[in-house]
């Protein structure tokens, strides 16, 4: 495991980065971001729509950051990076899909219902 | 889109004034005084000794592990001190405080803090003593100590590191100058909407509090990058996973931990300043805000975090338990996943801390399940810690003594939590000191592991011993002050004291009060000990000097090198054998082997760019606080210039040639044949087959001088 002291600029994960890449993925979310922010401040649908949405909104831009910026894929010299992902997912599910549990079964016994969320 | 600010505001100075210099409080205006001169005598004699050319070079731009290991410990061991000065003036505000005929001064009805200095006191004490007292302390340790068990020569970035330290000393300089520019929050450690909201706490405290968590989670996450890359990157040839050594499975899951959950807390005191600062509707009752999404989002960070600082400190206790039993460690496959089952769990237990939310049945059942299950790795760990010691030949040494004291103490934390799990005894003792006196006999565990550890490790570092007479009493102090406080404090729990109380009402408690300050006279005795400790021990520290194993029985690759490690780690890069390297060498009799020959070995420079992007760091945090926006953008811009400037001219790192290395490993041999008194013996012939000490060399006793051969530059 000693460690070499090459040329950090040969790195597999560093060659894969490129300026169109960056290019692309931060116009890419800016626009998903403008569009959100937009459709939110002009209301252009009602509630429940909007929230459904702006969470597709989101959904791909955090494809696009995580393809295009972070460079994650599950080719070989990007184990760690595939590791990290795999880490990633169980810990996504858990703190999202256990807060949305809890605040539902919370707002069952607390909150009156927003309009249109039915 | 700004907030507008109660109080003035001008664009040069922002919210400062001089109205927020507490000069007439008759507590923080002495103290400022005493600071000022403490201040001035330690400045003049750096001065008066020439020393600061010394500091800066050797200490303040370093990036050695070593160093900034040393300075994260110092850090630590400063904040624990004010974080124990804050528990002080709790207790003895409470204890003073008890019913309606006590007396009051300084402004106080009852007590000597008013309500709103009082909440500034606990909630700093919370702050410090988890994440500027504990996190750096380990932090410290790990990063000492991981390279050197790995068989590296620094972590894998040593420049990210030096930043870690500036940018953790740049949080602890905001909350330490907020004791005497304006206020601290009063919101508790770990906040809570609405009250930090800016209509109830208009001041800068909870501004303060922001960024200082900012701040620390910042720096312990590029701490936890650094160093789960060191340990999957650098470790030594033939250090497969499964001779990693405990500490260092310990910091992988704890670093794990803390590089994925450190990412929420800096959300949700984000949406805090959004809240403040631009007026958002995040954590507020109305305008779509919701107050538990905040306790919600803390508690992600919040659980994890709590593992983050009692894993590694299993670590530490894991490290001394079989060098002080001359055994290996018991069930360490079971050790390892018992970590990672640790750090796993972590993640799913967070709603403990608001199971009285009202979440309903079905959810707290799930995470009272879920907080139960932590119980069965930690008991794995229990049973081998005890078989580890079972029938080992046990010295009693201090370090030892503390690591045992961290085993009861994780006992009675263990099994109160265990109680806290059920959802039917947490709603009758929430926010009670039944759950204070839980999470500090759990903290204390940590406390306990880290100052075995100092005990410890403090000859591989400094080359020789702490006093054990010292070192014991302070031990039996500390004991006698935890069980004197926090005792009475479950008792009290169960009586029905809820925490943060600036009163107490009921006189009948009077007793258990006292008890409780008793027992904080007695931790300030242990503090006075520990003193003593360092004085004597650096006093005779000729007399205690130690060889490369300093204790005679330790086991892992730290105890290899020389003791006080020389910068560059091992003159040689050794390879790896063994689980326990140091006792199978002792075993086979090459543990004194040392390299026939050395090659060139190239290190990282010092750099004074960590340290300015930290203080710049801090300009930053004030700026924000005291929203002086032209500082903010200055400071930002700044550090950004400076991080493209070192990024384009990088590090070529400076040569240790291989003649250097020679005389500096003679020297080093030469000091430790006079510690140790006797010539090391003749060893080497008896290795078996396909073993090696050093890559490519045979191995030779300590006895013959090493060559530089001269055909490998």
């Amino acid at each position: 495991m000693s460690h070499g002291h090459d040329n950090p600029i040969l790195h597999p994960e560093v060659q894969m980065s490129s300026t169109r890449g960056y290019f692309t993925g931060f116009l890419i979310s800016l626009v998903l971001m403008a569009a959100a922010t937009a459709m939110v401040s002009s209301h252009a649908f009602p509630p429940f729509g909007l929230l459904m949405v702006i969470t597709i909104c989101a959904a791909i831009a955090i494809i696009a950051q995580i393809y295009f910026l972070l460079h994650i894929d599950v080719s070989e010299h990007n184990i760690w990076n595939t590791v990290s992902l795999v880490l990633f997912i169980p810990l996504f599910i858990f703190t999202i899909g256990l807060t949305w549990w809890m605040f539902s079964q919370l707002y069952l016994r607390t909150m009156p219902m927003m309009p249109g969320m039915h | 889109m700004l907030v507008q600010v109660p109080g003035g505001w001008n664009p040069l100075l922002g919210r400062l004034a001089i109205d927020q210099i507490p000069y007439t409080n008759p507590i923080l205006a002495p103290l400022f005084v005493a600071v000022v001169i403490g201040a001035v005598i330690i400045l003049g004699l750096i001065t008066y000794y020439h020393k600061w050319g010394y500091l800066w070079k050797e200490w303040l731009t370093t990036v050695d592990h070593k160093k900034l290991g040393v300075m994260y410990i110092i850090l630590g061991l400063v904040m624990l001190f004010r974080g124990f000065i804050d528990g002080l003036m709790i207790r003895t505000q409470q204890v003073w405080a008890n019913g309606p005929q006590s007396s009051g001064v300084f402004g106080a009805v009852h007590g000597y803090l008013t309500p709103f200095h009082f909440g500034q006191v606990y909630s700093a004490h919370g702050l410090i003593m988890i994440l500027l007292a504990a996190t750096p302390l380990l932090v410290g340790f790990m990063n000492i100590i991981v390279p050197l068990q790995v068989g590296a020569r620094d972590m894998a970035y040593p420049y990210l590191n030096a930043l870690g330290l500036w940018i953790t000393a740049a949080a602890v300089a905001l909350i330490m100058i907020s004791l005497f520019v304006g206020d601290f929050a009063h919101n508790g450690w770990f906040g809570y909407a609405p009250i930090f909201e800016l209509q109830y706490s208009p001041g800068v405290g909870v501004d303060y509090w922001i960024w200082t968590l900012e701040l620390t989670a910042l720096g312990t996450t590029l701490g936890g990058i650094n160093l789960i890359a060191t340990i999957v990157k650098m470790r030594a040839p033939g250090m497969t996973w499964f001779r990693l050594p405990i500490f260092t499975w310990a910091s992988l899951s704890a670093n794990i931990i803390a590089l994925t959950s450190f990412p929420a807390l800096q959300v949700a005191l984000f949406l805090v300043a959004c809240d403040r600062y631009l007026g958002s509707h995040f954590f507020t009752a109305g305008f779509g805000g919701n107050l538990m999404l905040y306790t919600n989002l803390f508690w992600i960070w919040g659980h994890p975090e709590v593992y983050f600082v009692i894993l590694p400190a299993f670590g530490m206790m894991s490290e001394i338990f079989p060098a002080f039993s001359e055994k290996p460690l018991f069930g360490y496959i079971t050790m390892v996943a018992a970590s990672f089952a640790i750090a796993g769990v972590s993640w799913l237990v967070w709603l403990h801390h608001f199971f009285t939310m009202g979440a309903g049945p079905d959810v707290n059942s799930f995470f009272s399940v879920a907080t139960m299950l932590v119980g069965i790795p930690t008991g794995v760990k229990v049973f081998n810690w005890a078989f580890t010691m079972y029938r080992g030949r046990i010295t009693y040494t201090a370090a030892m003594l503390w690591a045992i004291g961290a085993l009861f103490l994780l006992l009675v934390g263990g099994l109160t939590g265990m109680m806290l799990a059920i959802p039917a005894i947490n709603y009758m003792v929430h926010n009670s000191v039944f759950v204070i006196a839980h999470f500090h006999s759990m903290l204390l565990v940590i406390v306990y592991a880290i100052f075995g550890s100092v005990l410890f490790w403090f000859p591989k570092v400094f080359g020789f011993k702490l006093d054990e007479f010292w070192a014991k009493t302070m031990f039996w102090l500390f004991s006698a002050g935890s069980v004197l406080v926090f005792v009475p404090m479950y008792m009290l729990g169960f009586m029905g004291q809820t925490r943060r109380l600036d009163y107490v009402f009921n006189t009948a408690w009077h007793p258990y009060l006292v008890t409780e300050e008793i027992g904080i006279a007695v931790y300030c005795l242990s503090v006075a000990a520990f003193f003593v400790l360092l004085y004597v021990s650096i006093r005779d520290r000729v007399k205690n000097r130690v060889g490369q194993d300093a204790w005679g029985t330790s086991r892992s690759l730290e105890w290899l090198t020389h003791s006080p490690v020389p910068f560059y780690n091992f003159a040689v890069t050794p390879h790896v054998n063994a689980r326990d390297e140091l006792a199978w060498r002792r075993h086979n009799g090459i543990n004194e082997a040392q390299p026939t020959q050395y090659v060139d070995i190239h290190m990282p420079n010092n750099t004074g760019v960590a340290i300015y992007i930290g203080a710049l760091t801090f300009v930053l945090g004030f700026a924000l606080t005291w929203r002086m926006w032209w500082l903010c953008l200055l400071s930002l811009v700044a550090i950004i210039a400076l991080m493209i400037v070192r990024s384009w001219r990088g590090d070529p790192g400076y040569i240790i040639t291989a003649a250097e290395l020679e005389k500096m490993e003679r020297e080093a041999m030469q000091r430790q044949q006079q510690v140790e008194g006797h010539l090391p013996h003749h060893g080497g012939q008896a290795v078996p087959g396909g073993a090696m000490a050093y890559e490519g060399q045979k191995v030779s006793p300590l006895g013959t001088p090493p060559s530089s051969g001269g055909d490998h530059h």
